[in-house]
């Protein structure tokens, strides 16, 4: 028992270890953010909102903020629509071909950022919808639909599979039926779906960088940034870049946990 | 309840079924065979024509440096599978046979985090904590050792990668774990199984699918990924997916980039088929 | 007696390969309270949710009020289904639960709340009006499940097992219940259960199916006394099943020799040829049973192996030389005369009249 307990302890530290080399780059980009040094290192030197002063007085970040959350809310909304639409067909429908069907949603997150942005680049070039931002809107939601998909489809998992006939059994319509019961259960998945999808969005950069053409996204610029130098600014933009999707992915689980005790309480 | 398939038409159903297939055609799939015909078009004067030829495709396969690339991606993707895979174990067991329902639940939450933070922060703020006069030696500095190049080597190459994937292979180790039927580990021990031998007899069999799944999904990432060992790895070895930056963006010779990913996506499906072939070979066996 | 209200013409139904129904030829009346029972998988559902228009019948015609029903969408009949997981909506109130069918029909908002209300009211749960579905009690959820399909005034209700998620005390309460509505609203009612207890306390006919057919319609009391078939006997159980050869005929009786000995039964009008095989049934409650032996025809000397208490019934399960089995019901007060222990050995004996020759083997 002793052996035991030991061991328990030796491993609590090992999984603190891997937290902290998982979050060790998050938060000391965020205390580099607010640090003088322009090489950052340990001692730290003064708190100093130099780098946030910089980029805020930086008409590119606030351009490239601006397109980030264009293109975020408006690959949220596709994204999850796809999402939902492919989540109901798979829950209600049996149907020949289904499993190309379905592969055809969740195939793309297991391909290679840098292939579908090669892919994506030379495509929109030649259907001549290259370098829009509508570009990485569409993109995007190629690349986030199957998360929506995800958490919509394990929502409707948890729905009494009579709950739709009998909506229909008291003399709703099918469409009817979709807008007063499928759509109100699904609602906190949509949500989650919404902000998850936003959230991946927001912080992708290969795709982003190769179809953007000028209209760049904050991801884009952090990456321009980096290539040229050290730059702090970088910190600062990322911390802000986090806060946002750390936001985005809190409020997804909001929904996600609300609508799982709804579930444990029915 | 579900098929009213005998019916014609059900525009209903198509109007679910339908929007992806439509998006997905033209935005995925039309994308994707584009480059595979793309690998066979011309390039004159910077300008890309339509064509059929194979000679991107022997000049490249036929060039030292791409091969060079390749075998080094492979080496570098293997090592980074193997790194995480054996970094995450130890902390996957704890959290599945040794935590509690709601620790693990929060330390999967945790884990989603890093997600949907910015990748490239994350590396830049490790190129800043391993550079040499960084946050690493100037601790390792207190102690009277180094300092140490990490940046440009590597080892940098690959804690890029661990930033990348650790997260994704605990996450999936666990869940693969937690869902062990814990009477038979218990069963294991009461006939007298050493723990460890429990692990090597009992757990690892059981969490085979699971395990080769988490190991396909790391190296996918690792193979892929161009920024850890652009930013932290210092390229002096290119690898596949810095192949195709450099090839598209700065020598327009989009056709032999296509070249590079689609021996890519060959090498992942070779892979990933191999390995779903592995999980699940001996279950069919089974039964 | 009343005008069917529902016809089942031949109606068949397959899924792939699977018969879930062979062919029903049935008629539901007007008014009367149909219980439809058998063991799972003898397609009483499916039969249901045909009347509901959840399934279309592969073979045959279903007919409403003398309307082919074959085609009509689920949403465009009026047949309310009491569901077995109840089906309430999780994200409605009470109120806005029983209000769905009624905005589903159109029907505006005020007189919705207030037929809403009325029939929460009717079923004693107007004060749960406001509540969140998940915070109400197993019963409260049923009485708002049947508010929610009684609320549309239908001419037939249609329930599938309703009360099997509940506890045994809740059942016999809401069975009360259900049979003073069926009264009170004068409305079909159709009830499938695989609950002979529920059924036979509730029906006025009952639907015996197994395997896609229908084995016996009849009163609760033709099916429990004079069982058509060896199927429906043993489902209903508490009998008491002898086969043998007919060795005897007589106009209205008939001598059939099984291993437990030598009876007789009445004909019944069920053909009968001597030296054929024949079954007949005795229900356990009408066995009397004796130290001595009885005089009369039928009687046969068994030895008690168990007793079953229920309230103040109890069952006797025996068994006789050959191994048959017996059961015998009766008051607990009357077997208290006698002094029995397991092993005993006594006689059974019942009245011709009691004994019921079963159709086919």
């Amino acid at each position: 028992m002793k052996a035991n307990r030991t061991l328990n302890v030796i491993l609590g530290i090992y999984v603190a270890l891997i937290f902290v080399f998982v979050f060790a780059p998050i938060i000391f980009s965020m205390i580099f953010s607010f640090n003088s040094q322009r090489f950052p290192t340990i001692p730290l030197g003064e708190f100093s909102t130099e780098w946030y002063a910089k980029i805020l007085a930086d008409p590119d970040v606030w351009e490239a903020a601006l397109n980030s959350l264009i293109v975020s809310t408006s690959t949220a909304v596709i994204a999850t629509f796809l999402g939902f639409c492919t989540a109901y067909s798979d829950y209600r429908y049996n149907f020949r071909f289904k499993g190309p069907y379905l592969a055809l949603i969740l195939l793309p997150p297991t391909i290679p950022l840098i292939i579908m942005a090669l892919a994506m680049l030379a495509w929109f070039s030649k259907i001549g919808m290259s370098g829009q931002l509508y570009s990485i809107v569409i993109a995007h939601s190629v690349l986030t639909a199957p998360f929506a998909m995800a958490v919509i489809r394990l929502r409707l998992n948890q729905m009494d599979p009579d709950l739709e006939a009998a909506a229909w059994n008291l003399g709703g319509s099918e469409w009817a039926t979709m807008r007063h019961v499928i759509i109100p259960f699904c609602k906190p998945a949509i949500f989650s779906g919404l902000f998850l999808t936003a959230a991946v969005s927001f912080d992708e950069f290969a795709v982003s960088w190769f179809v953007s053409g000028l209209n760049k996204t904050l991801p884009v610029i952090i990456l321009e940034i980096v290539q040229g130098n050290i730059d702090p600014q970088v910190n600062a933009i990322g911390t802000f870049v986090f806060l946002i999707s750390m936001t985005l992915v809190v409020l997804a689980q909001v929904f996600f946990a609300s609508r799982q005790l709804k579930s444990t309480r029915t | 309840m579900s098929s009213k398939s005998g019916r014609s038409i059900n525009i209903y159903a198509l109007t679910w079924r339908l929007p992806i297939i439509f998006w997905q055609f033209i935005f995925f799939v039309g994308p994707v065979l584009f480059m595979v015909a793309m690998s066979f078009f011309l390039v004159k004067n910077y300008r890309m024509t339509e064509a059929f030829e194979f000679v991107n495709w022997s000049k490249m396969l036929s060039r030292g440096y791409f091969w060079d690339s390749y075998w080094y991606t492979v080496f570098i993707a293997s090592v980074s599978t193997t790194c995480a895979m054996c970094l995450a174990f130890p902390a996957a067991f704890a959290l599945a046979f040794r935590a509690s329902e709601s620790t693990r639940r929060w330390a999967i939450f945790l884990l989603i985090i890093p997600f949907f933070t910015s990748y490239l922060v994350r590396t830049f703020s490790w190129f800043v904590i391993l550079s040499e006069s960084g946050v690493v030696n100037a601790i390792l500095g207190y102690i009277g050792l180094g300092p140490y190049t990490m940046l440009n080597t590597n080892f940098g190459t690959l804690v890029g990668y661990m930033t990348l994937t650790l997260p994704l292979v605990v996450i999936l180790q666990t869940v693969t774990m937690a869902n062990i039927d814990k009477t038979l580990v218990e069963a294991a021990r009461n006939l007298g199984c050493r723990p460890l031998a429990t692990i090597w007899q009992v757990i690892l069999p059981l969490s085979k699918t699971g395990l080769i799944i988490a190991a396909i999904f790391c190296f996918i990432l690792s193979f892929g990924d161009f920024v850890a060992p652009f930013y932290l790895g210092g390229s002096q070895e290119p690898t596949l997916p810095i192949l195709i930056l450099d090839t598209t963006k700065s020598g327009q010779q989009w056709p032999r980039a296509a070249v590079v990913a689609i021996m890519m996506m060959l090498t992942l499906f070779a892979i990933a088929f191999t390995g779903i072939a592995l999980a699940y070979r001996k279950r069919k066996g089974a039964k | 007696m009343s005008a069917p209200l529902v016809i089942f013409d031949k109606v068949q139904k397959t899924f792939g390969d699977f018969v879930a129904v062979k062919e029903l030829d049935f008629e539901i009346r007007e008014g009367e309270f149909l219980a439809i029972m058998g063991p799972s998988g003898c397609g009483k559902t499916t039969t249901l949710r045909m009347l509901a228009g959840l399934e279309a019948p592969s073979v045959g015609e279903i007919r409403l009020n003398g309307e082919i029903m074959n085609d009509v969408a689920p949403h465009e009949r009026d047949t309310p289904l009491v569901w077995q997981s109840l089906a309430l909506f999780p994200f409605l109130t009470a109120r806005e639960n029983v209000e769905f069918g009624l905005k589903m029909r159109g029907v505006d908002k005020a007189e919705r709340k207030e037929r809403a209300l009325k029939w929460l009211g009717k079923m004693g749960i107007l004060e749960f009006a406001d509540r969140d579905i998940s915070t109400l009690s197993g019963g409260q959820k049923q009485r708002v499940a049947l508010a929610r399909s009684l609320v549309m005034e239908p001419q037939i209700l249609l329930l599938d097992e309703p009360l099997s998620a509940l506890d045994a005390h809740l059942v016999i309460r809401m069975q009360a219940v259900l049979t003073d509505l069926q009264r009170e609203l004068g409305i079909t009612f159709v009830y499938v259960t695989h609950s002979q207890s529920e059924a036979f306390a509730m029906a006025d006919r009952v639907v015996i199916m197994g395997n896609g057919e229908i084995a016996q319609i009849g009163s609760p009391k033709d099916i429990y006394r004079a069982p058509a078939n060896q199927f429906v006997a043993e489902f209903v159980g508490r009998n008491n099943i002898l086969s043998g050869t007919v060795t005897k005929l007589t106009d209205d009786t008939a001598r059939i020799t099984t291993p437990s000995g030598e009876f007789t039964v009445p004909t019944n009008d069920v053909l009968l040829i001597e030296g054929h095989t024949a079954s007949f049934v005795i229900s356990a409650d009408l066995v009397h049973i004796s130290i001595d032996k009885p005089v009369g025809d039928n009687a046969a000397k068994c030895k008690l192996i168990s007793e079953e208490f229920v309230g103040s019934m109890v069952t006797l399960f025996l068994e006789d030389a050959q191994g048959h089995e017996f059961k015998v019901q009766m008051q607990e007060r009357e077997l208290s005369k006698f002094d029995l222990n397991s092993g005993d050995e006594i006689w059974l004996s019942w009245d011709t009249s009691s004994a019921h020759v079963l159709n086919e083997g």
